[in-house]
């Protein structure tokens, strides 16, 4: 079956062009399965990065900004760390830093701020006011700093990222490298349709556009409208429009039709026990979407769900990359992968991310 | 897969107890390149190992790991440090805000810290450049023929291999610019200013003349 990325129930989506003008209308396209008037106002927030240099500041008034968040941040030394595990001072003096390079249009300017009364002015992609506003956050909301810069650095991608889409995590970034592996050797997988369900940023969906052949396609899903969004405005500014299809809904049921026909189903599913979410780090538990996160009573909800799914949706010898809570789901899964799916798959291993923490279960579909 | 397998066995085995390497001693490996049988881990130079070899030897650990990670976290724990197992030697990368980045930023420190602090063995009766080292000599150099191509220089990646070569060099011969001018076709003044225009070759050389109480180049 070929992929058609023109559906029923299409709608495009415009977006700034931020490098140079295409000559092809800028448009991502959502296959919408859920009717909502709400996710038509969405638009994603312009990350920080991306901001035009506006604003001005003088270097002494920038100084006494920067001097003010990091006596803040000082403050905390080890606050945070011990009462939740939050970041210490050190972490938070380094995303002053980032959040000052975002800020700047020129960043060798930074030096400069280190001479006393200097009364030139700098440019700034966000007014002064706002900033104070943005570490005032930053402190005492413990609001993440991905949320306040809007974007965060994965693998050598910036994806944009806002309040309400989850924060993809450095983990993560392995599951591209798996992929990687997989496809190399083998062209049929390399060109074949491949699925990132609960995409939120579109952080692996544009991590693996990149790797597939010139006939690959990867569809993302989520079910929350503004994830949906921020992938798409992630994907096209990596320039993959073409490649990815976003779609609204929940894990397979937008799928219809791709029984036996997916190269490879990959997801970081909400994995964490319902049990563990009120003692997160108020970063993740207060800010981020408790959708992407928690998984049910033993957090296992939705990645037994994806198995179950895998077992019908993959084709022989297709590739499924599921990332886990740790060593205790791991081994519950490829147990259950083994021996409760009725020989569906073959080579379930675990792999463990770069902490030594065995992080991911993946398999092949195995062949008829 | 095998690549990232390796990865993990390596951090499984080694953890993240690392002791870091002194860094004013030079490592000497008596490895005969092309017959080795003394250096089981490599037949080659280090430094010529391709990013995937080269990592195969490496451990890899990030700078904290408590917790159980994934979704509860957010720390922006980017930090990447490797260690080359064959060698004790630590490259690490702080700056970058993505995990990724600071891998290859690493492993290209770990490249130059490998040319910088391993000596390979030279037989100076037998002495004729390697063609690397050729390449980062100036024209007028009179063992250096046209075929060489133009001058390789400091911010040319190939320019650490030719910075290696030159170094087994002057460690052979303990120091002494002018010997090493000779072997190398150049005046001592020329060979001067080309261990001068990179900062960590002039820093290398001068702490081996010091050591050898030989005044260091300027």
């Amino acid at each position: 079956m070929k992929l058609s990325l023109t559906r029923a129930c299409c709608r495009s989506y415009t977006f700034p062009i931020f490098r140079k003008p295409s000559s092809v209308l800028p448009r991502a396209i959502f296959h919408q399965s859920l009717s909502s008037s709400s996710s038509s106002s969405l638009k994603p927030k312009t990350p920080l990065f991306l901001r035009p240099p506006k604003h001005s500041a003088t270097f002494s008034d920038l100084k006494k900004w920067h001097d003010w968040a990091n006596t803040l941040a000082y403050e905390v030394g080890s606050s945070f760390a011990d009462s939740d595990n939050g970041p210490d001072s050190s972490i938070l003096c380094r995303e002053l830093k980032w959040l000052l390079e975002d800020s700047l249009e020129d960043n060798s300017l930074i030096p400069h701020l280190g001479i006393e009364n200097n009364p030139n002015s700098v440019k700034l992609r966000i007014a002064l006011d706002e900033l104070y506003g943005l570490w005032k956050e930053r402190i005492e909301k413990r609001k993440p700093f991905q949320y306040l810069v809007g974007c965060e650095h994965w693998r050598d991608l910036v994806l944009c990222v806002e309040e309400g889409v989850f924060i993809p995590r450095p983990e993560t970034e392995l599951i591209v490298d798996l992929v990687n592996e997989v496809v190399r050797d083998n062209e049929q997988l390399r060109n074949g349709i491949w699925v990132d369900l609960g995409t939120g940023s579109g952080a692996i969906a544009v991590g693996i556009g990149r790797i597939l052949g010139s006939k690959g396609k990867v569809i993302a899903v989520d079910l929350n409208p503004l994830a949906a969004t921020v992938a798409a405005f992630n994907a096209h500014r990596y320039g993959l429009q073409d490649v990815i299809e976003i779609q609204q809904g929940s894990w397979f049921e937008t799928l219809k039709g791709f029984e036996g026909k997916l190269s490879g189903v990959l997801s970081n599913p909400p994995y964490i026990p319902s049990d563990d979410i009120c003692g997160l780090q108020s970063e993740v538990g207060k800010h981020e979407p408790i959708l992407a996160l928690d998984g049910g009573l033993d957090g296992m909800d939705d990645l037994l769900h994806l198995c179950n799914g895998a077992a019908s949706m993959l084709k022989p010898g297709g590739f499924f990359t599921f990332e886990t809570n740790g060593e205790k789901q791991c081994k519950f899964l490829v147990d259950y992968l083994e021996n409760d799916c009725s020989g569906s798959f073959c080579n379930v291993s675990i792999v463990s991310d770069f902490a030594g923490i065995q992080r991911f279960v993946t398999g092949f579909r195995r062949a008829l | 897969m095998a690549l990232v397998a390796q990865f993990l066995l390596n951090f499984a085995k080694f953890g993240r107890s690392v002791s870091h390497h002194n860094n004013r001693s030079s490592l000497f490996f008596s490895c005969n390149y092309s017959n080795n049988n003394s250096c089981s881990w490599s037949k080659k130079n280090f430094v010529e190992l391709t990013d995937e070899e080269l990592i195969r030897q490496c451990e890899m650990g990030t700078f904290k790991a408590s917790g159980p990670g994934g979704q509860h976290r957010n720390k922006r724990e980017s930090a990447v440090r490797l260690k080359h197992i064959p060698t004790g030697i630590i490259a690490q990368a702080v700056e970058d805000r993505s995990q990724h980045k600071n891998r290859a930023s690493a492993l290209a420190r770990l490249r130059t810290l490998l040319a910088l602090k391993v000596r390979n063995n030279v037989n100076l009766d037998t002495y004729s450049p390697p063609p690397e080292l050729l390449q980062i000599l100036p024209p007028k150099s009179t063992i250096r023929s046209s075929d060489v191509g133009p001058q390789i220089g400091p911010n040319n990646p190939k320019f650490i291999l030719g910075m290696q070569a030159l170094l087994d060099l002057i460690f052979a011969v303990e120091g002494s610019v002018s010997e090493a001018a000779k072997l190398l076709g150049l005046s001592t003044g020329a060979l001067s200013r080309l261990i001068l225009s990179d900062d960590s070759l002039r820093m290398v050389v001068n702490e081996l003349r010091t050591s050898k109480g030989i005044k260091p180049l300027k």
